[in-house]
């Protein structure tokens, strides 16, 4: 039979659609025109200018040196990088409360599937900002004041902030970098030997061990040779305040431990359903085929288990991201805090808003489309390593 | 005959349930622990330790416990705030007139009260939007209160449930336009809107909302920050709404629109009649889901100085000389929002039970 040609669609110009989208512009338009006359009545007028002006406010703590005499501009910056530091710290914090509640609720423990349920309940039927504001309070009113600091070691923990040592920085710890360099050629090598003898001979060699060993083995010996300062900078209470090592407010661990909660307890119900998902038959096959427990589960329900359970989780990663912005509630210098400072000190809610919410949406937009690389990437790999 | 076996051994069971593993005794041991720690806590908060709500509010001043003469003092504050004390009714009856509602349309999508049929709900719908405005705002006959004074409950209720009705519809116009492939143009425009909508936290829509959106009415017009709100939130649900109802769309076979169109629908009637009942109802599920999360996320209104449930419990307690009763208002708050959304749960169960017995 003869094949026909596919018949030929002609597209129809989209005379409405451009109206109705033409109309909805000529309003925002004239919405942009009347911000325009509102600014003019209190004498502002609309631009950027004003981010080059002194901002004039402190911010509680900040990554990059700043003062209230530094611009609008590098106070923004300082907002949006606490705010990536607290969403990379809270994702971590999620992700391992979200694994381990996740594996607790397929346990075969009744108190373990019990207590796994009432944690994801919980915190499924409760506001965000509810656990935040309580937590707060809690924290407060909970933890004592500086002078009589809880410590664990060197690490302290009072009412307004945690101190914990830090490695003081050095001029010559440049030169780190190299030993650091090595060590991770040396890794690449040892993962190349290491596949090279499973295929070849099935048998398995460490892996993550020797790696873990290279990477800190490697840095320390070389900074002990050639005698390069590591000192460790631990917290002194002198008579006010602790003094020297890094220090996180309060603000920030009860922002951290609201959304590792929040966010943990959602987690934990992807990891459940990933897990769940698994056929039984598959467990089953691997005990057949003769693999002990720990390879049935390294080697046949967590490939899958991954599978399933990687996107929903770029998707809790990218909203985890968004909700970072409650931190503004308890005062924590987020991009959402310090934008409604400037906004109430400059009046000007337009362009700050435009800058925060493009910020927001670059920082999402980032990390979702990093996370959905690497998904590919993991997913062509399996997929070859499968045939 | 081959006589039927016994049951295995109950006790054996049960220790390999608890033990069975060193992994799982360990679980088990730590989650009793757990377990044992936190009823006592909650127990000894709320009874052993706590103080009778008979006993006036000086006995709780060096109480541990829960101080429950602090609700006879105070829930009426919580529930409404700063709105006139003698008027108070009017908020009552706001939230029990939005709440019955509420509680009639999640009865009904489970497949109960089938008396209301769904035009009924809609014209109640839209209907009691003006009726709450007028009893909480006052005029004709009522007494005129300030926007600023509402507070409370009432708020959380037309902030959330006022709010996701309005939504709604929004979504699926949004969710057709982005899915229908006659207007390419409109389509984009969906896709710009919903896709951008999702990318911002609801903080940075609830803010363009107060203070972007009074700036761009026309000069002298007036807008509050209640009613701002309002309209950035039923902008930024819509988004999610249209999510899904978009996967209901999808998941529809196009033999469906076809079969219309064959048998001469005209493409409004095909879309009202055909799909739009489908895909609706195969992406309830999901729209509860949504609806549950908008509800909680509502009282993020805190940050802007909206005074909903948990903003008037915060005030509760921030007068001078009552600050040490914050466990005792935001308690209040989380059992209402773990009723409440104990109900939007079960709605959501009973919808996902009765589609996979519809499936089979």
């Amino acid at each position: 039979m003869q094949q026909l040609p596919p018949p030929i669609v002609r597209k129809k110009p989209d005379h409405l659609g451009l109206a109705i989208v033409g109309l909805l512009l000529i309003g925002l338009v004239a919405l942009g025109l009347n911000i325009f006359l509102n600014m003019k009545a209190v004498g502002v007028t609309p631009g950027y200018g004003f981010l080059v002006q002194a901002a004039g406010f402190d911010l509680s703590e900040s990554l990059i040196p700043y003062d209230a005499s530094d611009s609008y501009s590098r106070v923004i910056v300082a907002g949006l990088l606490n705010t990536i530091l607290l969403a990379f710290v809270s994702l971590v914090l999620a992700t391992v409360v979200g694994v381990v509640m996740g594996l607790v609720s397929v346990t075969p423990s009744p108190a373990g599937r019990i207590i796994a349920m009432l944690y994801v309940e919980l915190f499924r039927n409760l506001p965000k900002i509810l656990v935040l504001l309580v937590l707060y309070v809690v924290a407060v009113r909970g933890l004592p004041a500086v002078r009589q600091a809880v410590s664990f070691g060197p690490i302290h923990l009072s009412n307004r902030s945690i101190y914990f040592p830090t490695i003081e920085i050095n001029a010559a710890q440049v030169w780190l970098i190299l030993p650091l360099v090595l060590a991770l050629c040396l890794s690449a090598y040892w993962v190349h030997r290491a596949r090279r003898i499973q295929r070849e001979t099935g048998r398995g060699t460490p892996v993550l061990l020797v790696v873990f060993a290279l990477l800190i083995a490697l840095p320390l010996g070389a900074a002990f040779l050639f005698q390069i300062p590591m000192k460790i900078d631990v917290p002194q209470f002198q008579r006010f305040d602790f003094e020297g090592g890094g220090r996180l407010s309060i603000q920030f661990l009860v922002v951290l431990v609201t959304l590792g909660l929040y966010h943990g307890a959602q987690i934990a119900e992807v990891v459940r359903g990933g897990i769940l998902a698994v056929p039984t038959g598959q467990v089953e096959a691997g005990k057949a085929l003769g693999l002990s427990p720990r390879y049935v589960t390294r080697l046949v329900i967590l490939p899958q288990v991954l599978r399933i359970v990687i996107p929903p989780m770029i998707n809790q990663y990218v909203n985890l991201i968004k909700n970072t912005s409650i931190a503004i509630a308890v005062g924590y210098s987020d991009l959402m805090a310090v934008s409604g400072t400037i906004i109430n000190q400059t009046f000007r809610p337009l362009e700050m808003m435009l800058v925060t919410m493009g910020l927001y949406l670059g920082l999402c937009l980032l990390a979702s489309s990093a996370m959905n690389g690497l998904n590919k990437r993991l997913r062509a790999r399996s997929a070859r390593s499968a045939t | 005959m081959i006589p039927a076996s016994l049951p295995p051994a109950v006790s054996r069971d049960l220790f390999r349930k608890w033990a069975g593993t060193p992994l799982t005794a360990f679980v088990s041991l730590v989650s009793a622990i757990i377990a044992g720690v936190v009823i006592w806590w909650v127990l000894d908060w709320i009874f052993l330790s706590a103080v009778s709500p008979l006993l006036p509010m000086d006995h709780c001043v060096d109480a541990s416990g829960a101080c429950w003469r602090f609700y006879v003092e105070k829930s009426r504050f919580m529930m409404f705030g700063t709105y006139p004390y003698a008027e108070h009714w009017r908020p009552a009856l706001v939230s029990v007139l939005l709440l019955v509602l509420s509680v009639c349309v999640g009865l009904r999508i489970t497949g109960r009260l089938r008396f209301l049929s769904p035009r009924v709900l809609a014209i109640l719908w839209v209907g009691i939007v003006p009726v709450v405005f007028w009893i909480m705002g006052g005029g004709a006959g009522l007494v005129e209160v300030d926007m600023s004074r509402w507070n409370g409950m009432p708020v959380l209720l037309i902030l959330s449930v006022i709010a996701i009705a309005l939504a709604f519809p929004l979504g699926v116009a949004l969710a057709v336009l982005r899915h229908q492939t006659r207007w390419p143009v409109l389509r984009r425009a969906a896709i710009v809107y919903i896709e951008g909508m999702r990318g911002f936290p609801m903080v940075t829509v609830l803010f363009v909302g107060v203070f972007v959106l009074p700036l761009t009415l026309p000069p002298g017009t007036r807008i509050s920050p209640v009613m701002a709100t309002l309209v950035a939130l039923v902008f930024f649900h819509a988004a999610y709404f249209a999510e899904d109802v978009r996967g209901g769309l999808q998941s529809l076979s196009a033999s469906q629109t076809e079969a219309a169109e064959s048998l001469g629908f005209s493409s409004v009637q095909t879309l009202r009649l055909v799909v739009l009942p489908q895909a609706l109802s195969r992406s309830l599920p999901a729209l509860v889901n949504s609806v549950i999360g908008a509800y909680k996320d509502t009282s993020l209104v805190v940050v802007l100085g909206i005074h909903d449930l948990t903003s008037t419990a915060r005030m509760a307690f921030s007068e001078p000389g009552w600050g040490q009763y914050a466990l005792e208002a935001y308690a209040l708050v989380g059992v209402w929002f773990l009723l409440s959304c104990a109900f939007l749960s079960w709605v959501g169960r009973e919808l996902h039970r009765k589609q996979s017995t519809k499936s089979h």
